[in-house]
C-alpha cells in the first residue's frame, strides 16, 4: 500500500518535473527566437527584449 | 435530388452573406484623376493655396503616407509647421541639398526625397539614406510644376506663415494643360458659378433662408449673419451644417455643400455672407 | 521484359516528338530574339598567311529603330460596346484562373497521392488519385475555353493594352502556346495510361509523366503570371514603357516570384477543397455504408490537403505583400491602407469561414474513432479562442481617406474599437487563430492512437508547453512592440509572431511523428460522421473560391488608374476602383457560374461511368 503511494508520488514527481523543465526550456527557445529573428531584421534588443536600437 | 437542392441552396446561401458584408461596408469609388480646369486669370492666392490644399489630400496622394503617428509611415507634415521645421532641416549638418530657403526646401523634398531624409524615417536597410517616397513629378503621381508650387502655397499658409512662392502667370496655362492626359467626363459637373448671386441661385440657398431680412422660413434668416457669427463660423455652418444648429431649428440643411460647391463658391458666399451685419 | 519495351516503345517516340515540337518553340522564340545581322553574319575569318587580317568593309547601316514607347490612348481609342468592358474581362478572367488554379492544383496532389499509394503498397490511394483526375478532366478543357474567350475579349475591348503586351513580351507568347502541347501531351497520356501503366516499372514510367505534366502546368503558370506582375510591376523598361532589357528582364519583376509561391500553394488549397465538395456530395447522395467510407475519406484527404496548403498561405501572402511596398509604398498603402483596406474585412470574414469550417469538420471527424473522447474538452476552448480572434480581426481599423471620404464615413477612427482595429491586435489574432487550428488538427490525428514511446509524458509536457509559450510570446509581441514601442519595431515584431506560429507547427508535425511511431492505434470507423459535418467541405471550396475572387480585385485596383503601373494609363471609362459593394456583386456571380461549370465538370466525370440499359424490345400487336 505504501509502496503503491511512493510510486504514485513519484510519477506525480516525474511528471512535475519534466513540466517544469520543458517549460523553462521553451521559454528559453522562444526567448533566443525573438531575439534572433529581431536582429536579422536589423533591430537588435535589450536584455530584457525593449528596443536597443 | 434532394441532396442537390440542398447542397446548392447552402452553397448560393453562404455566397449572398459574403456579399451582404461587402454591403455592410462603406461604398467608396478609387477615382482616377481627374484633371481640373483652373483658370489662371482670374486665380487669387487663396484660391491657389486651396488648390495646393485639394492636390495635398487627392490627387498628390501625400495623406496615405504622411499622417499623425502612430500610423503615419512618414513625417506629419499637416501637424508641423513647415517652414520651421524646414528651417531646422536646413540647418542640420546632416543636410547636404541645396535648397536656400523654406520653399526651396520643400520642392527639393518632392522632386528629390532621398536629398535629405529625416532621421528614423528612411527606407529600412539604408541608414537613412534613402526615401521611400517616390519623386511626386514623376509617375505614378506627376504633378506639374504649378501644381508642386500649389502644395508649397498650402503648406506654408496652413499655419499662418508668408507665401513665399508666386501665383502661376496664364502664360503657363499651357503647362497645366499638358498635364491633363486624362480626357475629361462628359456630361459631368455644371459650370461653377460666376457671381454670388449665381451660385445663391445653384444652391438654392434662398428657398429655405431669407436673405434680406431675420424672418424665419425654414432656417435662420440671414440678413444680419455676419454679426451673429465669423467667417469661420459661417464657413463651418455652410460645410458641416449640422455641428452647430442655431436653437429651435429642425438639422434640415444638405450636409453635401462641401462636396458640391467650388472653393471659389464657397469663398464667394462666406464673403457675401460676412458682410451681412 | 520484352512486354515493357513493346509498351514503352510507341510512348517513347511520342515523347521524343513532343521534346522536338518544344524544342521547335524554343528555337522560334529564339530566332525572333537575334537580330537579323548575327544570324546572317560569316562564322569564319578569310585572312592571307603573313599578311594582316582583311579589313572586310561591313555594311553596317545603323537602322535607327524607335523603340516603341507604351501607347496613350484616349477615351475615344476604346471600342464602347454598350457594355462594361471591365466587367466582362473581370468575369471571363476570374472563371479562366479559377479553373486554371483547379487543374494545375489537381495533378499536383494526385501525382504526391499516387506517389503514397506506390509506397505504402495501399490501393486506395491510388484508385482515389484516379478518381481525382477523371473528375477534374474537363476542367482542361473549360480553362483553354475561357482561357480563349479572355483573349479575344482583352484584344477586342483593349486594342492598345494588348498591342503594348504583346509588343514587350513577343516570342514568350509563342512559348506559352507551345506549352500547351506539352501539358495536353501529357495529360491524356497520364490519365488514360492510368491503368495501363499501373504495376512494377511501368508505374515509375506514369509517375515520370505525372511529373511532367506537374512541370508542364508549373510553367505555364509562371509564364502567365509574368505578364500580371509586370503590370503591376514593369521591369525591363524605361519610364515611358519602351522596351530596354531582354524577356527575362521583362518577366523578372519584383513581385513575379512571391505572386509565383502564393499562387502555387493557393492552388492546392483551392484544389483541395473542390474535389472535398465532390467527395461531400456523393457522400450525402448514397446510403451504401461502403461507399459513404470510401467518399468520407475522400473528403478527409481532401479537406486535409486544402487545410495543410491553406496554412501557410498567410506567410507567402505576407511576403508578396512585403514585396509591393518594397517595391512602391504607395501602392502598399493604397492595398492596404486606402480604401481598398476595407475589404480585408471581408477578407476577414472569409478566412474565419474558412478556419472555422475547417475546425469544424475536423471536430465532427473525431466521432469517427472511439479514442477522441480524451481530447473532446478541449474543443470549447479551441472555439472560444476562434470565435474571440474572428472577432477581434474583422473589427474595422482606421483608414486613409480623402476629406470627402472621410466625411462619408464620419470619421476615420472608430471611438471604441480604434485600438482593436489596428495592424498588431489583428496579427496577434491571426497567428492565435493558425496556432488553434493547427491544435485541432493535432488533436484529430492523435485521436485514434495511443502512444507506446517510454518518453511519452516528456514529450506531452514538452508540447504543452510549446502551446503555452508559442500562445504567450505571441500576445506579448503584438502588444508591446505593437502598442509602446515604434512602428519598425511594430512591423519586425509581426515577423517574430509568424516565426512562433511556424514553431508550433513544426515542432508538433516533428514531436508527434516521433511519439506516435509505432503507436497502438484504436479502431477508426470512416464514414461515422454526422450529416451536417458535409456541409464544412462545401462552406470550404465557395469561401475560398469567394477569396480568390475578392483578392483579385484587390491585385488589380492597387494599380489606380494604370494599366501598366507607371508605364501606360488606363483613359476607359473604367479607369476608376469600384466600390466594394461592386465587387462584390461581381465576385458572387464569377462564383456562381464557377459552381455551375464545376457541377457540370462533374457530371460529365460521372456519365462516363454509367451505361444505359439495352431496352428491351416491346412486340405491339403481338405478331412477333
Amino acid at each position: 500500500m505504501g509502496n503503491r503511494m511512493q510510486e504514485q508520488k513519484s510519477s506525480i514527481t516525474t511528471t512535475l518535473l519534466a513540466a517544469v523543465i520543458s517549460f523553462v526550456f521553451v521559454l528559453a527557445l522562444f526567448y533566443g527566437l525573438d531575439h534572433l529573428v529581431m536582429s536579422m531584421q536589423g533591430l537588435p534588443l535589450n536584455a530584457d527584449l525593449s528596443p536597443a536600437g | 435530388m434532394s441532396v442537390l437542392i440542398k447542397t446548392l441552396g447552402f452553397s448560393f446561401a453562404l455566397t449572398l452573406v459574403f456579399t451582404l458584408v461587402t454591403y455592410l461596408l462603406p461604398q467608396v469609388e478609387g477615382e482616377a484623376p481627374v484633371e481640373k480646369d483652373v483658370d489662371l486669370n482670374t486665380l487669387t492666392m487663396d484660391d491657389f493655396i486651396a488648390m495646393g490644399e485639394d492636390l495635398f489630400n487627392n490627387k498628390g496622394t501625400c495623406t496615405l503616407c504622411h499622417k499623425p503617428p502612430p500610423i503615419g509611415r512618414a513625417p506629419d507634415i499637416e501637424g508641423f509647421d513647415m517652414v520651421a521645421v524646414s528651417i531646422e532641416r536646413l540647418a542640420d549638418e546632416r543636410y547636404q541639398g541645396d535648397a536656400k530657403d523654406a520653399a526651396g526646401y520643400i520642392l527639393e523634398s518632392m522632386v528629390a526625397p532621398s536629398q535629405y531624409v529625416v532621421a528614423t524615417w528612411g527606407k529600412k536597410g539604408s541608414n537613412d539614406t534613402e526615401s521611400p517616397m517616390p519623386a511626386i513629378d514623376k509617375a505614378p503621381i506627376e504633378l506639374s510644376a504649378i501644381e508642386m508650387d500649389a502644395i508649397i502655397a498650402y503648406l506654408q499658409a496652413k499655419d499662418g506663415n508668408e507665401v513665399t512662392v508666386s501665383l502661376p502667370l496664364p502664360e503657363d496655362a499651357a503647362v497645366v494643360a499638358d498635364t491633363g492626359s486624362a480626357a475629361p467626363v462628359d456630361g459631368g459637373l455644371p459650370a461653377p458659378a460666376a457671381t454670388v448671386d449665381e451660385a445663391l441661385g445653384k444652391y438654392a440657398c434662398s428657398s429655405c433662408h431669407s436673405m434680406d431680412s431675420a424672418d424665419t422660413l425654414v432656417g435662420p434668416g440671414l440678413a444680419d449673419v455676419g454679426a451673429r457669427l465669423s467667417v469661420e463660423e459661417i464657413r463651418e455652418s455652410i460645410v458641416d451644417p449640422n455641428a452647430v444648429i442655431t436653437e429651435g431649428f429642425p438639422a434640415a440643411m444638405p450636409a453635401d455643400f462641401a462636396d458640391k460647391m467650388t472653393v471659389k463658391e464657397l469663398d464667394m458666399i462666406v464673403k457675401y455672407l460676412a458682410e451681412k451685419q | 521484359m520484352n512486354r515493357l519495351f513493346d509498351s514503352i516503345l510507341p510512348w517513347g517516340k511520342a515523347l521524343c516528338w513532343a521534346v522536338l515540337v518544344a524544342l521547335l518553340a524554343l528555337g522560334v522564340a529564339q530566332a525572333a530574339g537575334d537580330d537579323a545581322l548575327s544570324r546572317i553574319s560569316p562564322v569564319g575569318m578569310v585572312q592571307v598567311e603573313g599578311e594582316p587580317p582583311i579589313e572586310m568593309p561591313v555594311a553596317v547601316e545603323e537602322e535607327v529603330v524607335e523603340p516603341m514607347v507604351a501607347p496613350r490612348p484616349t477615351r475615344a481609342d476604346y471600342p464602347n460596346i454598350g457594355v462594361s468592358s471591365r466587367a466582362i474581362v473581370w468575369v471571363l478572367a476570374q472563371l479562366h484562373l479559377f479553373f486554371a488554379a483547379l487543374v494545375l492544383a489537381v495533378p499536383l496532389f494526385v501525382l504526391t497521392i499516387e506517389l503514397l499509394g506506390v509506397f505504402t503498397g495501399d490501393e486506395r490511394y491510388d484508385s482515389m488519385a484516379h478518381e481525382f483526375m477523371k473528375i477534374s478532366l474537363t476542367g482542361f478543357s473549360i480553362t483553354a475555353i475561357f482561357g480563349g474567350s479572355l483573349a479575344l475579349a482583352l484584344f477586342l475591348l483593349y486594342p492598345d493594352f494588348m498591342a503594348y503586351m504583346t509588343h514587350v513580351f513577343g516570342a514568350q507568347l509563342m512559348v506559352y502556346a507551345g506549352l500547351f502541347f506539352l501539358e495536353s501531351f501529357f495529360l491524356y497520356t497520364y490519365y488514360y495510361g492510368w491503368n495501363a501503366f499501373r504495376y512494377g516499372n511501368l508505374k515509375w514510367v506514369h509517375l515520370t509523366l505525372g511529373l511532367l505534366l506537374n512541370a508542364a502546368g508549373m510553367t505555364i503558370m509562371v509564364v502567365s503570371n509574368s505578364w500580371a506582375t509586370f503590370m503591376m510591376a514593369p521591369s525591363g523598361v524605361n519610364e515611358v514603357g519602351a522596351v530596354i532589357g531582354n524577356i527575362w528582364e521583362v518577366m523578372k519583376g519584383p513581385l513575379w516570384n512571391p505572386i509565383n509561391l502564393h499562387r502555387f500553394i493557393a492552388n492546392i488549397a483551392f484544389g483541395g477543397a473542390v474535389v472535398g465538395a465532390y467527395a461531400a456530395f456523393k457522400f450525402l447522395s448514397t446510403n451504401d455504408p461502403e461507399k459513404r467510407a470510401h467518399y468520407d475519406w475522400m473528403g478527409y484527404t481532401s479537406n486535409f490537403i486544402a487545410i495543410l496548403a491553406f496554412l501557410p498561405l498567410p506567410f507567402a501572402g505576407y511576403w508578396l505583400m512585403a514585396e509591393i511596398y518594397a517595391y512602391s509604398q504607395q501602392m502598399g498603402i493604397t492595398a492596404m491602407g486606402g480604401i481598398l483596406a476595407w475589404l480585408f474585412i471581408v477578407q476577414a470574414v472569409l478566412i474565419g469561414t474558412i478556419l472555422l469550417a475547417g475546425n469544424f469538420y475536423l471536430w465532427a471527424g473525431m466521432s469517427r474513432t472511439d479514442g477522441s473522447e480524451r481530447y473532446k474538452g478541449l474543443i470549447k476552448f479551441i472555439a472560444f479562442v476562434l470565435v474571440v480572434c474572428f472577432l477581434i480581426w474583422v473589427t474595422p481599423h482606421t483608414l486613409i481617406l480623402s476629406a470627402s471620404e472621410i466625411a462619408l464615413l464620419g470619421g476615420s477612427h472608430h471611438h471604441i474599437l480604434g485600438p482593436l482595429g489596428i495592424m498588431p491586435a489583428k496579427n496577434v489574432a491571426v497567428n492565435l487563430m493558425l496556432v488553434v487550428t493547427f491544435l485541432s488538427f493535432q488533436l484529430y490525428r492523435r485521436s485514434d492512437k495511443v502512444a507506446t514511446v517510454s518518453w511519452a509524458p516528456m514529450g506531452n509536457a514538452l508540447m504543452v508547453a510549446i502551446y503555452v509559450v508559442a500562445i504567450a510570446n505571441i500576445i506579448f509581441l503584438g502588444v508591446y512592440y505593437g502598442y509602446f514601442t515604434n512602428t519598425v519595431y511594430k512591423v519586425g515584431s509581426s515577423v517574430a509572431q509568424v516565426a512562433s506560429t511556424l514553431v508550433v507547427i513544426v515542432a508538433g508535425i516533428v514531436i508527434d511523428t516521433l511519439m506516435f511511431k509505432n503507436a497502438k492505434t484504436l479502431p477508426s470507423h470512416w464514414g461515422r460522421i454526422p450529416d451536417r459535418s458535409q456541409y464544412a467541405l462545401f462552406a470550404l471550396p465557395i469561401a475560398f473560391t469567394w477569396l480568390m475572387g475578392l483578392m483579385g480585385y484587390v491585385r488589380s485596383s492597387v494599380k489606380t488608374h494604370w494599366h501598366v503601373y507607371t508605364v501606360m494609363k488606363d483613359n476607359s471609362p473604367d479607369n476608376f476602383i469600384p466600390t466594394i459593394g461592386y465587387a462584390g456583386n461581381m465576385i458572387t456571380i464569377v462564383t456562381v457560374l464557377f459552381l455551375l461549370c464545376v457541377l457540370f465538370m462533374f457530371w460529365v466525370a460521372n456519365l462516363s461511368g454509367t451505361r444505359q440499359s439495352k431496352p428491351i424490345a416491346v412486340v405491339e400487336g403481338g405478331v412477333a
